[in-house]
């Protein structure tokens, strides 16, 4: 059973093995390397010559170039060399760490030999760009149109303001029927005149008549308080129907801002030129970040609140690293990493530290930071940020840069193409990324830009003004998903340039502009039409209301106090004869 | 092919105990499911130690890590899902053992449960099929002209010779 030259076999075999892994593991991680970048990046990936070293374990790898699936003639990132001293202990317990890694000549956009295959094609949709040339051709939409796009708030308001006068209509009917009657009044209005214009012959009479007034009283006080309601109803009504007019009139005013807003006229011009030129330069360029995202997205770990509304492709790993309550190290981390960046025609050198997907174990951010200076292209660049993975992926950046030489850039294309032939540049911002949602704010100058126009009139006439410019200052804001975000450019010119430009829109937006605001006050006048009418008559109908009041109240208190004179009077006379007769 | 065709012959129609043969296909079986590591030394070491047959063992251990080229992602997938209870990362945790052996790894540790899983029966079932072989196929088989052909060739007495 037990094999006596056993020991000797298995020395024998694992020499064979460790020659034929030291042989072949270069290859095999070559080919395990090209297989997963390829399936993260979506393009071709090459990689010349994979080597490992024994002491100390490193590897070694020559000319990657990543194929840029928007562009296959170019990378997206290339590097000459790169090299990653691997620590034995925590990669014989199954943890990749690496002490030293530097990359030597990454570069970003490099020209291929020969054009990469493309396996996933590039996110953005050419067929969803602004067409700057269809937005020149001032294809504005008709008030009519607009009117209907705005779902204006006048038509509600007015609607309610209607509904509210029917009702009102209604209530108003059954208050006349409420209202104390004319003649009713006037028949105790009589009945007091006679009871008080009667004589009081004694004091039986005078007790029969002060009680016959104060039925009369009564009946006449129930007709006030009847009358009192009536004009409490009035009032409410009226202050209803004025509160539903003023809304209308609200309404209107807004509707009117909302249409400025729709036809793009509120400040006089069309969206902010600047916007239009570079909006979606911008887009793309951070757009690229994408990329990046990607390539990192499959070693963060999977216990991440997944904030994706759209599901992406899923990259399934060889082999994954299982999410142990305490790991002793990160699955991977590299402890510090020099990259030297092939840039502008020069060279900079960017130092990370702590980089991996797992900063709760090692309890620390990725931070990065460069510094490049003196570079034919470029004055000055620093950079610094950091990268943490803990309940979401944040990455901070901060950046300045001055004196960057721009190279010839196309802004646009075919008849509406503005070149920009030379210019410097200088920018400062941060970026913000959290998941692949970014929020970035950025200052650009191009200083002493000069643009070349294709035959477009309009676009000449914006280079002639753009050329005259000794800054051209820029903010840029972007927000939104990383692959698409919402970006927003404005500089302090896009007046001048909206104006000097648009100059033939001009008309045109103000005869929208007049046809605008003239339907929208024809529709207030529909809505608030016959209302008007019906406030006065409501105000009528508590002045008549009022004065039934005055009189009630007048016959309430004069009459009684007559009666009560009257009364008085005959009890003098009685006195003053039986005084007198005695006395006389 | 014919080099292979003769050599698993040549095991089966040699010395070697049924249970020699056995168990080098399900060892073989074992060390090719695995990535290669700590865990494949430790099997070699084992088939070295003990009089498993050696032949048997290395071409088995070929063909099934071939098959993991197929079925690797699916496995992988598969431990995935399944090994994520609390339990089992608690004890892969504590056990810097275990971490030695990989078995943290979502296809290490799929394909040793895997091959755990068969190697006794698919070592017992190894053992039967030659005993069969031998006891009812053998003669009759030295009797058919191609093999009679194949023993005669070049390449086969090559091989024998090598061997």
């Amino acid at each position: 059973m037990i094999r006596k030259s056993g020991w000797l076999i298995f020395l024998a075999m694992l020499a064979a093995i460790l020659a034929l892994v030291y042989l072949f593991l270069g290859t095999a991680i070559r080919l395990g390397m090209v297989y997963t970048l390829e399936k993260a990046a979506g393009a071709e990936v090459n990689i010349s010559n994979v080597s490992v070293s024994l002491a100390p374990i490193a590897l070694n790898i020559s000319e990657l170039q990543i194929t840029d699936n928007a562009k296959p003639s170019h990378n997206t990132i290339s590097f000459a060399n790169a090299k990653a001293a691997i620590e034995v202990w925590p990669a014989l317990l199954g943890y990749y760490v690496i002490d030293d890694l530097s990359v030597d000549g990454l570069a970003y956009g490099t020209e291929r030999s020969s054009p990469g295959k493309v396996f996933r094609g590039p996110n953005a949709d050419p067929a969803d760009k602004v067409d700057l040339q269809q937005l020149l051709l001032l294809d504005l939409p008709n008030a009519d149109e607009l009117l209907a796009r705005a779902d204006l708030k006048t038509v509600a308001r007015g609607e309610e303001l209607q509904q509210l006068a029917k009702n009102q209509q209604q209530v108003l009917k059954d208050l006349q029927s409420q209202l104390p009657d004319k003649a009713k009044l006037e028949q105790i209005q009589a009945q007091i005149k006679a009871l008080t214009d009667s004589k009081i012959e004694n004091p039986a009479d005078l007790a029969s008549k002060a009680a016959e007034l104060k039925e009369l009283q009564d009946t006449l006080r129930a007709e006030r308080d009847k009358l009192k309601a009536v004009q409490q109803q009035l009032s409410q009504s009226r202050q209803q129907l004025q509160q539903a007019v003023s809304a209308v009139r609200e309404a209107s005013s807004s509707d009117w801002k909302k249409l400025q807003d729709l036809a793009n006229i509120g400040e006089g011009g069309l969206a902010p030129i600047s916007q239009i030129l570079l909006g979606d330069f911008w887009g793309e360029r951070i757009g690229q970040l994408e990329a990046v995202y990607r390539l990192a997205k499959p070693y963060i770990p999977a216990n991440l609140p997944n904030s994706d509304e759209v599901p992406d492709p899923e990259i399934v790993m060889p082999n994954r690293i299982l999410p142990l309550p305490s790991q002793p190290y990160p699955d991977f981390w590299i402890k510090n990493a020099r990259v030297n960046w092939l840039i502008g025609g020069g060279e900079a050198l960017i130092e990370l530290r702590d980089i991996t997907a797992q900063h709760d174990i090692i309890n620390a951010a990725t931070r990065f930071n460069a510094q490049v200076t003196g570079l034919p292209q470029l004055s000055l660049l620093k950079l610094d940020g950091d990268f943490a993975v803990l309940e979401q992926m944040v990455t901070n950046v901060n950046w300045q840069l001055q004196g960057i030489n721009v190279d010839s850039m196309d802004i646009g294309r075919g008849e509406t193409l503005l070149q920009l032939a030379s210019a410097k540049l200088s920018t400062t911002g941060k970026l913000n990324l959290v998941n692949n949602q970014v929020k970035q704010q950025a200052q650009l100058v191009l200083q002493q830009p000069e643009f070349n126009a294709s035959d477009n009139k309009y676009i000449q006439q914006l280079a002639t003004l753009l050329n005259q410019q000794a800054e051209i200052p820029l903010n840029l804001n972007a927000t939104g998903l990383i692959s698409a975000p919402d970006v927003s450019i404005r500089s302090p010119l896009d007046k001048l340039l909206a104006d000097a430009v648009m100059g033939e829109a001009k008309a045109k937006i103000a005869a929208l502009q007049s046809d605008l605001r003239s339907k929208l006050d024809t529709k207030l006048q529909q809505q608030l039409g016959g209302q008007s009418e019906w406030l006065s008559m409501l105000n009528q109908q508590d002045s008549a209301a009022e004065s039934m009041e005055g009189n009630i109240e007048q016959m309430l208190n004069a009459k009684l106090a007559g009666v009560k004179d009257q009364a008085k009077d005959k009890l003098k006379d009685k006195l003053r004869d039986r005084l007198g007769g005695g006395g006389g | 092919m014919l080099t292979l065709f003769a050599r698993i012959l040549k095991v089966l129609n040699s010395e070697a105990s049924p249970w020699q043969i056995g168990w080098a296909i399900g060892l073989g079986l074992l060390a090719g499911l695995l990535p290669f590591g700590i865990l494949t030394l430790l099997i070699i070491l084992l088939v070295c130690l003990f009089t498993v047959n050696l032949a048997t063992f290395i071409l088995v251990w070929g063909l099934c890590s071939g098959l993991m080229f197929i079925f690797g992602d699916s496995l992988e997938a598969l431990t995935w899902q399944y090994a994520q209870s609390p339990a089992l990362l608690q004890l892969l945790a504590q056990s810097e053992t275990l971490q030695m052996l990989h078995l943290h790894h979502t296809l290490v540790l799929g394909a040793f449960v895997l091959g755990m899983l068969l190697l006794v029966p698919v070592a017992w079932l190894g053992t039967i099929l030659v005993k069969q072989y031998r006891g009812r196929v053998m003669s009759k088989l030295q009797q058919w002209k191609v093999v009679q052909m194949l023993k005669a060739s070049k390449l086969v007495q090559l091989y024998e010779n090598l061997n």
